[in-house]
């Protein structure tokens, strides 16, 4: 980590745990707010660590959502301990989608996910592998 | 900034229901009364309607020296659209208007035609603009919480005039036509539901002109009306919209704008739960949040007499045996209001709140949690402030002490008996 990093706040995320979805991210939004960011970022780490922690809960056999705080900017790391994600290319397609029925029902699963972590992040990385994925959101202040 | 709710600290016997009611945590217990903080009061009026000692009441105003001794050479009443809700099942409209001018007034302005309008505004406004959602402005307490809570939901907010400020518009510009009187010789007056609409009119968030002089809390006149309408006298009518008076229930402007794919959602604990789903991006698929303060919309108002559930009933039953009559003079004139934008408003600027330092931040939040960690994590309201939370950030700002919790200080004891 480079040498502006100071702080990291870090969530466990159960997978399948429809009950504590979200909470997480939540209390990362809370926890921005409290400190005072800036509107239009709180709006950028909502979106983004939202999708993030309900990718886990969908795809991933479970993982965590850590929050790192720079002086100049906020990075949102997702980072599940797998399947994988098979082709990543095609995941980052607007639509694209490989939740169950029985998700899409829940209201989840519309295939925007990813492209909406990309769009409202000012620097976004994905590596994925079957023994997980690891994704980077970063939001400059 | 001019306040609408008073507080009797003698009625005040400490009892943490406001406190933890109150969705913007600006209320503490100090010295053993209950303190509110202007600076972040929004006016729900949910201490009001908490308060089992009734030590929070509307701000009085004098509106019956104004009503009689004022120099106004007309007076304008203007009903607000869950008005005739608050009387019993099937009463007379044209009754509880003709009660209305016996209190004084000259006039009554019905606020379901501007309600009507209003619900035309936002619809071509959603049809004109891409933001999804757009978030309703009609209900200033909740305008007041995006601004406290949700900053970064301003640009969602639809920012039309609510129907109170139209009504008033309206009235007094037909007045003027009518009576020719100047501006000052109107007085315009709204027998309001909410507490909320009276900051509204002496400090409104957006840029404009409120037209209305004098807020009157319903509660305060429904004896004086209630006495009137027994009485019975009917005389002259003006029917109201039916589609407008929609509005007085929650949906009710969802349904009179003719949208098809709105939320509806009331009671401060739930918008807070659709605005946090705002905020994470999940309703852009969704035109219209329609959010009102009080349970079910307007007729749960504060001010209000009869019990919302109830009030719903009385207007759903006028919505349902009124024959549609009402005649809206302004209506033919709708585009040419809508073009020349006196249905839109802008928010007032918002003070700079100067550079964020991250590190600055992030050393005040430990700094809080280290306080925080010394608490018993009840939330029990005793110390004063609604959660352990608030309490370790009131005793870093200096506004509390750590033995104002009641937990630490039964353990000190205990340690000192021991």
């Amino acid at each position: 980590m480079t040498e502006s990093f100071l702080k990291r706040y870090s969530f466990d995320i159960v997978a399948n745990d429809f009950i504590a979805a979200g909470k997480g991210s939540s209390t990362i939004k809370n926890l921005l707010k409290s400190m005072g960011i800036e509107a239009n970022l709180i709006r950028k780490i909502a979106i983004t660590s939202y999708e993030a922690e309900i990718n886990i809960v969908i795809h991933s056999y479970g993982g965590q959502l850590h929050c790192d705080l720079y002086e100049d900017k906020i990075v949102i790391v997702s980072q599940d301990t797998g399947p994988g994600i098979k082709d990543v290319e095609l995941a980052l397609t607007e639509g694209y989608s490989t939740a169950t029925e029985s998700v899409r029902e829940l209201g989840f699963g519309a295939g925007m996910g990813l492209p909406n972590m990309m769009k409202y992040s000012d620097d976004f990385e994905i590596t994925s592998s079957s023994d997980g994925t690891v994704i980077k959101i970063t939001i400059l202040l | 900034m001019n306040f609408s709710i008073m507080f009797d600290k003698d009625k005040c016997k400490c009892c943490t229901n406001c406190i933890k009611r109150c969705p913007t945590q600006a209320i503490r217990l100090v010295d053993g009364k209950a303190f509110i903080n202007n600076d972040k009061c929004i006016h729900c009026g949910e201490c009001i309607k908490v308060c089992p000692y009734n030590a929070y009441t509307p701000e009085p105003i004098e509106w019956y020296e104004e009503m009689h001794f004022s120099s106004y050479k007309h007076k304008i009443a203007i009903s607000s659209t869950p008005l005739y809700g608050q009387f019993p099942k099937g009463t007379d409209i044209c009754k509880v208007q003709n009660s209305i001018l016996k209190l004084g007034f000259d006039s009554v302005y019905d606020a379901s035609w501007a309600a009507e309008m209003v619900g035309m505004a936002i619809k071509r406004k959603i049809n004109e603009e891409k933001i999804r959602p757009f978030i309703s402005t009609n209900c200033p307490a909740v305008v007041r919480l995006i601004k406290n809570r949700y900053p970064s939901l301003m640009d969602h907010l639809i920012l039309i005039k609510e129907p109170m400020v139209i009504a008033a518009m309206l009235a007094r510009e037909k007045a003027k036509k009518k009576l020719d009187l100047k501006d000052d010789e109107i007085g315009v007056f709204y027998l309001s539901p909410c507490p909320a609409k009276l900051l509204a009119v002496t400090d409104p968030v957006g840029d404009y002109k409120p037209y209305v002089d004098w807020v009157i809390p319903l509660n305060t006149i429904y004896g004086e009306l209630y006495r009137e309408l027994v009485k019975g006298d009917n005389g002259l009518c003006s029917h109201p919209s039916l589609n407008g008076t929609k509005w007085a229930v929650s949906g009710g402007q969802s349904e009179s704008a003719g949208l098809t794919n709105y939320i509806a959602v009331n009671g401060m604990e739930n918008i807070i739960q659709i605005l946090d789903e705002v905020e994470n991006g999940n309703l852009t698929n969704v035109d219209y949040v329609e959010t009102l303060a009080c349970v079910q919309g307007c007729v749960g108002g504060t001010f209000n007499v009869i019990n919302p559930f109830i009030a719903q009933s009385n207007i759903n039953y006028i919505l349902g045996n009124t024959k549609d009559e009402s005649i809206i003079e302004e209506l033919d004139e709708f585009d040419e209001m809508y073009e020349s934008g006196v249905f839109k408003f802008s928010l007032k600027p918002e003070e700079n709140q100067g550079k964020f330092n991250m590190k600055e931040a992030i050393i005040k939040r430990e700094k809080i949690k280290e306080i925080y960690d010394k608490l018993p994590g009840l939330d029990c309201g005793s110390c004063g402030a609604p959660t352990c939370y608030a309490h370790a950030e009131d005793i870093y700002n200096n506004e509390s002490t750590l033995y104002n919790c009641v937990v630490l200080r039964a353990n000190k004891i205990t340690e000192e008996g021991r």
